[in-house]
């Protein structure tokens, strides 16, 4: 009998991970959604964020028992079917990412900002990413990006 | 037939091939890999700087369930080849050479230095296997600084070499050193310090070894900028025929320089799948990278400057020490790059230098973007330093010494010509697009409101890859070689030695290649990562704009005569009249010809030619740089300094660039923007720092601090493409130029801003603590 049960990705999923084991490496490890990562272990770097219930998550600082019964979106969920959303279509048209490791979490926390603040300009726009850490593109590119998507959906 | 005219994708930003796994979670980094049967590595670290190991007991980690292994020092020790750093090894280093275990086993030498590992089921486990770890340590005293080091009564961390000199001091004099101080009008002596920082890729270090018992082989799955040298490191230290080994790479979390072959933590977690027959992936913490996977620059400069008195710089003697922590590797090769380029782009005519490598209890001096940067930050700094005691602007003193283009051109007293050098007109540019008078009316208006506004400006040359040098056969860097192969459905494949860790390889290569064949870009396919398939290379030092990117294009030209010999017999026309537009093969004029290479590529394949055509549609191509050059700027800031709080604002960051022909602008900049952003780091924000007893004070990012979105303004970029050498390959360097010259750009601004305090620095970390000092040392407002 499994310990618990959370929805990803649109999907019921159940496991009975440790109670130590973090929600991220639960998601990498026991469901094999390596496209979260991890950075620093410790809540600063901003790479291992998930949407959780509607809210930007860091998973390495939460428990995986502690998502029972959460919705918890990753980066493998965001677009249809695999396939890059708006967002993601966006920052590749921005040539937002180098190595691709902050990625995800970036993409993620800007997912979830950009669905409360639409209308966010670019001040705001960097103090919602300023939990993210990119070591590769000093962050104009992300920054473009998160613009090109948020013009792009208030014009439809 | 509608557009026989190819697409230029050279010089345009095309879009990213990485990107659609990348942004969709679909990218493999090795913390990603899982084998069957795999298990997971941790290491038991030194808590002291300096210490003898008295003992070490693993048996009460062995006990515990879920843990599969764990070794000391000695164990591990007996299982591999001591020896020196491999990479040392690797560029025939011929100095002092410190021979050392992967583990600890006699002595620890700083803070972190590995003792045991253990290997378990999980990280978790292991990790619990390294609490039951206990080991005895004897105090010794710790060499927390190169002055100590370099004191012959401190004691030696490694007992072949007797001291703590990890390179002897040596003296060189280009010019004449002693005639250009005595006829100088001024001589100045400046004590410049830059402090250690790090690399910090998102990724650290990782692997995952797996050993075959049954064929002997081992495969490595690592995060390098280079499978090969990687691929060497793992033969030489586990005493393996290197084609035993084979190293696999996928999506790397960057490097900047950190990631060059294998570590000891690396080997040693490949020493134990040996050992078990069973894969260990070990992936280090951030702890870990931050404390033990390497740190770079920490070196000071005495420098003495002949000066004369309307500015014109004659000549330096300068005076270097490195500090190379622990074990040293790069630390002890860097200084020689650093004299080299000591005169940059300016005429002076005398250079005097010397320099000691010392090593240290700290972890070990690492390669991190521009290695030899510090020769940058000196001589910018020490010439505002200088026109601001001659009353000089700045400015126009870099204006007055730059080398202008000349035919012959001006040589470096070091000895490099000075070749299609823009730095006068980079300079120029940058006067253009920031209004100085402008800018200097509204800082004396923000003074008077308490508003400190500074102005900044430094310059920059960059061997990438250097000029080639009159009369010398061969290019400026080692040949880059490429193997080229026209697949029969058409794709063209590219198998390069470069090991793109973000810099986008896998899209500029194929769009020099793609234009240069004659193929929509899609239809080129850039393989990388595999030691067994690629051939030899490393991407480093900014080499593979211009070699990996000639040789793509003389790989491609190469191919296509192939093709278009094998299709003129296909076509029965002439191998002069037939042209590959858009993936097909056309007599030149007739649009109805058209042939797909996928077609000649399958009729080749089918032996109809007979012997005397070469069929063969695989090729290895070399490219030696050609007329190579050099790329080089000027970068511009503007900050504001509050000088209650201390705080730096980069109000505004004006770079021109000149790196040649542009293949992908987008890639380009983003090259530049990045290293602006490590040189912002590192001026406001980012040290490694180490308490006297040699505890590492910065092991989390809540005490090394990374520079955020907030911290990085829009960075304004106008490139310049002045001054083609090569017929065909003006492509250079750009990884590493925003890093080098950004933190001298950044504290010239701050000086400026605190001229009303009349401040001078001499140092590059200027947290905001350092800045109330440096205010509260002036002491009055002059």
């Amino acid at each position: 009998m499994p310990d618990i049960s959370l929805t990803v990705n649109g999907a019921t999923r159940t496991g009975s991970p440790e109670a130590r084991k973090t929600l991220a490496d639960f998601l990498r490890d026991d469901l094999s959604l390596t496209g979260t990562h991890l950075g620093c272990e410790h809540g600063v770097c901003g790479a291992c964020t998930v949407i959780l219930d509607g809210r930007a998550v860091r998973s390495c600082l939460m428990l995986a028992v502690q998502a029972a019964g959460s919705d918890v979106t990753t980066i493998e969920g965001l677009g249809p079917d695999g396939e890059m959303g708006d967002l993601q279509q966006a920052m590749w048209d921005s040539h937002s990412f180098q190595c691709g490791f902050c990625t995800p979490g970036m993409v993620m926390q800007a997912a979830a900002f950009l669905s409360a603040h639409p209308d966010a300009d670019e001040q705001q726009i960097r103090e919602a990413l300023s939990g993210n850490i990119c070591r590769c593109t000093g962050y104009q590119s992300i920054v473009d990006g998160v613009l090109l998507a948020a013009e792009r959906i208030r014009e439809r | 037939m509608t557009a026989i005219a190819a697409e230029r994708y050279t010089g345009a930003s095309i879009k990213r091939s990485e990107d659609p796994r990348i942004l969709t979670g679909a990218g493999r980094y090795v913390d990603d890999i899982k084998l069957p049967g795999m298990l997971h590595a941790a290491f038991v670290r030194s808590p002291m700087a300096h210490a003898r190991v008295l003992s070490v007991d693993v048996s009460a980690a062995r006990e515990l369930p879920g843990v599969v292994a764990a070794y000391t020092g000695a164990e591990l020790e007996a299982m591999t080849v001591p020896g020196p750093d491999a990479l040392m090894a690797l560029m025939g280093w011929q100095g002092p050479t410190p021979e050392f275990t992967l583990l600890a086993t006699d002595k620890v030498r700083f803070a972190g230095d590995p003792v045991a590992i253990v290997i378990a089921e999980s990280r978790y486990l292991a990790e619990d296997g390294c609490e039951l770890v206990a080991v005895d340590y004897d105090d010794l005293p710790p060499v927390v600084n190169a002055a100590f080091a370099l004191d012959p009564a401190s004691p030696p961390l490694f007992a072949n070499l007797g001291n703590n000199i990890a390179s002897p001091q040596t003296r060189h004099e280009f010019g004449d050193v002693a005639a250009t101080f005595a006829g100088a009008d001024r001589v100045y002596d400046f004590h410049v310090d830059v402090h250690r920082h790090q690399n910090v890729p998102m990724e650290g270090r990782a692997c995952v070894a797996s050993y075959d018992a049954g064929t002997g082989a081992m495969t490595v799955y690592a995060a390098t900028q280079s499978v090969h040298v990687s691929k060497v490191a793992v033969a030489m230290r586990l005493g393996m025929e290197q084609d035993k080994v084979r190293v696999l790479a996928g999506d790397i979390g960057g490097s900047f320089g950190l990631k060059i072959g294998a570590s000891r933590e690396e080997l040693a977690a490949a020493a134990a799948s040996r050992d078990l027959g069973r894969p260990v992936k070990w992936v280090e913490d951030r702890g870990e990278n931050l404390t033990t996977s390497g740190q770079a620059r920490e070196e000071s400069f005495d420098v003495r400057a002949a000066v004369s008195k309307d500015g014109g710089l004659l000549g330096l003697d300068v005076k270097m020490v490195i500090d190379t922590g622990a074990y040293p590797g790069m630390g002890a090769m860097v200084p020689s790059i650093v004299e080299a380029m000591f005169p940059g782009p300016y005429r002076m005519t005398a250079l005097g230098f010397e320099s000691t490598a010392a090593i240290t209890c700290k972890a070990t001096y690492v390669a991190y973007r521009g290695p030899w940067a510090s020769e940058t930050f000196v001589r910018e700094r020490i010439i505002d330093l200088i026109a601001k005691d001659l009353g000089l602007d700045p400015f126009e003193m870099r204006l007055h010494n730059a080398a202008v283009i000349t035919d012959p051109p001006a040589v470096m007293v070091t000895g490099r010509p000075l070749v299609g050098v823009t730095t006068k007109e980079s300079l120029e540019r940058i006067a253009q697009l920031v209004d100085f008078p402008a800018f200097r009316r509204r800082q004396a208006e923000g003074r008077e409101r308490g508003v400190y506004l500074g102005i900044g400006v430094a310059t920059f040359i960059e061997a990438a890859p250097g000029p080639r040098e009159p009369g010398e056969p061969s290019g400026p860097m080692s040949l880059e070689t490429m193997r080229l192969r026209l697949e029969e459905d058409g794709i063209v494949v590219l198998f390069t030695g470069q090991m793109p860790h973000g810099q986008s390889h896998q899209t500029t290569l194929a769009q020099i290649a793609a234009d240069e064949f004659g193929v929509p870009f899609e239809q080129v396919r850039v393989v990388v990562g595999d030691s067994d398939v690629v051939p030899f290379g490393l991407t480093g030092g900014s080499r593979s704009a211009t070699m990996t990117g000639g040789v793509a294009l003389h790989g491609a030209r190469q191919l296509k005569a192939r093709v278009i010999d094998v299709a003129s017999h296909l076509m029965e026309a002439s191998s002069q009249d037939l042209e590959i537009t858009d993936g097909q093969v056309f007599v030149r004029g007739d649009p109805a010809s058209g042939i797909p290479v996928g077609e000649v590529a399958r009729r080749a394949a089918s032996g109809e030619f007979g012997a005397e055509v070469d069929a063969s549609l695989e090729i290895v191509a070399t490219f030696d740089g050609g007329e190579g050059g050099w790329s080089g700027g000027s970068h511009c800031a503007i900050v504001e300094v509050d000088a209650e709080t201390g705080i730096v604002k980069v109000e505004r960051y004006v770079v021109t660039e000149d790196c040649g022909a542009l293949i992908n602008p987008a890639v380009v900049e983003g090259q530049i923007r990045g290293g602006v952003a490590q040189g912002i780091g590192a001026v406001l924000l980012e040290r490694s720092a180490y308490d006297e007893d040699g505890n590492c004070q910065s092991a989390t990012f809540m005490d090394y601090l990374l520079p955020t979105a907030c911290d990085v303004p829009r960075i304004e970029i106008e490139h310049l493409e002045t001054v083609p050498l090569d017929a065909d390959v003006n492509f250079r360097g750009v990884g590493e130029g925003g890093m080098i010259v950004a933190p001298p750009t950044l504290v010239n601004a701050i000086e400026d801003a605190l001229s009303p305090f009349g401040a001078r620095i001499y140092e590059q970390h200027l947290p905001p603590a350092r800045i109330l000092e440096l205010i509260a040392e002036a002491d009055t407002i002059v």
